[in-house]
């Protein structure tokens, strides 16, 4: 008799790869052939993950269209059995997949708008981080700010895309039609982050993109000033950096700061 | 009427399981749901809205933890990964019990995220058993194991679902999750009596009751959870109030939610059922 371990590495076999070894263990009902029987925990497999992807990436499925994404979940789906006991994170492979996949591959507003809605995903159920606030900073003294060292909130993700799939991602939502699909003539930063539990993005300008990578690294405030006047002008420079921290604690964006020696 | 096991979870009245969907409807009303029912999975997860949820809702309402991927009767190694995650959500969730269902969820790292059906031999009763106690061990407290719908049986099964059910139960010392819909799903699929299952379980174990909807294919019925209850099903959960007393019962749907008013008319249908049979005029929550 098959042992236990046998029969479910053969019934998932059946599943995953089509073979009908199992069939032999499984008996007719009354009423139907085992074939079909077993054939509700096919379709059951591929239908449900199939269902995870759809939730996941609602745009990449409104861009596509029904059958463009029933391709592709098809193909992911054959490509990645998913090696994770919580569902969620199944489709977390599908922006590697797009960019990676030559049929997809063609298309780089495809990866960069399934980025833009795994890192939505990302930061809405991301860490727990208290944020920091304007009132904590207040106290500081002006000698102090050169030695500031922030530390960004957990949630917060950095993309860069090369097309224009944030506007694409824009117009989808608002279930309006989307752009052409087209490649910038310079890569346009985004951050993603939480703020009021809810998952955001934006494009951000070049300056505030080096300033913000910069003080993830844990570079000082006093630095990053020096950078922002190098980068566009020391006219007004520390203002702009003041401004720019100003907006990353109003957003959340920060999740608290240290002095360091 | 059977002795109560003394330590067994109280009666908590007619819950709903949790969908982000009702999270506002039910923190800015006071909708009639004694208690909820949380999918352990969906809140094993770093943070953000849905942990923060989870946290006011079971500030006002008792709480169960139910799991899709326990896979306890996998031949797999247990995932102490999972393990510890599901742990920590009950000691940040405080549920009056937690559980998951009588099936397995894939084999060799890979989760085919079903419940996947096991033949009732003795090899995989001792192996159930086994595993059981091993995860009340490590949680250190008793698991509550559900009956789950299947659509296949095995040639080399030795015993009755039913006995196979009252063993894993006895042997193990666990609590039963005793679902109605999928007794009905399974005895239809499978040619055997409901009456003769909900005869079989040892009542002194079933702490709860899943009452839910299915999809029906003429000569089998999938368990999908996307319809209301049908008139069969409230039947059967008709004979199983009346065979076990009052059992906390709560309305399982999975796909097409409604309202959440709906819902409630639903359960307030179950109330209404216990309620004549039990001759209890009223049901309260027993936080």
């Amino acid at each position: 008799m098959t042992n236990l371990k046998e029969l479910q590495e053969s019934f998932q076999r059946g599943i995953l790869a089509g073979d009908d070894t199992v069939l032999a263990e499984i008996k007719d009902s009354a009423k139907e052939q085992r074939r079909v029987l077993f054939g509700v925990y096919r379709y059951a497999y591929v239908a449900r993950l199939a269902e995870i992807l759809g939730d996941d990436y609602e745009q990449v499925h409104a861009y596509l269209g029904d059958a463009g994404f029933a391709k592709l979940t098809k193909a992911y789906i054959a490509a990645n059995p998913s090696d994770q006991r919580n569902a969620r994170w199944f489709g977390r492979h599908l922006p590697t997949f797009l960019r990676t996949t030559t049929t997809y591959a063609k298309h780089p507003e495809l990866a960069e708008l399934a980025a833009l809605e795994k890192a939505l995903a990302d930061a809405f159920d991301g860490p727990d981080a208290e944020c920091l606030t304007l009132d904590s900073l207040a106290g500081l003294a002006p000698e102090d700010w050169p030695r500031l060292v922030l530390e960004p909130h957990p949630t917060v993700i950095r993309l860069s895309f090369t097309s224009n799939a944030a506007e694409i991602w824009s117009a989808l939502k608002d279930e309006t039609a989307p752009p052409k699909a087209a490649r910038l003539p310079e890569p346009q930063a985004i951050v993603v982050w939480r703020q009021d539990l809810m998952a955001r993005f934006r494009p951000i300008g070049a300056e505030e993109a080096m300033m913000w990578n910069e003080a993830a690294k844990g570079v000082r405030f006093g630095v990053l000033c020096e950078m922002v006047a190098t980068f566009a002008g020391e006219d007004e420079a520390g203002l702009r950096a003041a401004s720019y921290l100003k907006s990353w604690i109003d957003m959340e964006m920060l999740a608290g700061c240290r002095l360091e020696d | 009427m059977s002795t109560e096991r003394p330590d067994k979870p109280p009666f908590l009245g007619f819950g709903l399981g949790l969908r982000p969907q009702h999270y506002s409807e039910i923190l800015d009303g006071d909708p009639e749901i004694d208690w909820f029912e949380v999918i352990s999975d969906n809140y094993m997860i770093p943070g953000g809205q849905p942990l923060r949820m989870l946290d006011r809702i079971r500030e006002r309402y008792p709480v169960v933890m139910h799991g899709v991927s326990l896979s306890i009767a996998s031949t797999a190694p247990l995932d102490m990964d999972y393990l510890q995650s599901l742990k920590a959500l009950a000691e940040r969730v405080q549920p009056k019990w937690i559980s998951d269902h009588l099936c397995w969820t894939g084999v060799h790292g890979v989760n085919l995220h079903d419940l996947l059906p096991i033949p009732y031999t003795k090899e995989a009763l001792d192996h159930v058993v086994d595993r059981i106690s091993q995860v009340q061990d490590f949680l250190g407290r008793r698991l509550t194991i559900e009956n789950v719908s299947s659509y296949v049986s095995f040639g080399q099964s030795e015993m009755t679902e039913w006995e196979f059910v009252t063993e894993v139960a006895e042997r193990a010392d666990c609590w039963l999750l005793f679902d109605v819909n999928n007794v009905y799903v399974s005895a239809f699929n499978h040619g055997f009596s409901a009456q003769d299952f909900l005869n079989g379980v040892p009542r002194d174990r079933v702490v709860q009751f899943h009452v839910a909807g299915h999809s029906h294919e003429e000569s089998h019925i999938i368990d999908t959870h996307d319809h209301p209850v049908c008139d069969e099903v409230w039947d059967l959960y008709r004979h199983t109030v009346k065979h076990f007393g009052p059992v906390s019962t709560m309305i399982e749907r999975d796909d097409n939610i409604p309202p959440l008013a709906e819902l409630v008319e639903e359960l307030n249908h179950a109330r209404a059922i216990a309620s004549e049979i039990l001759g209890l005029p009223h049901v309260a929550a027993a936080e």
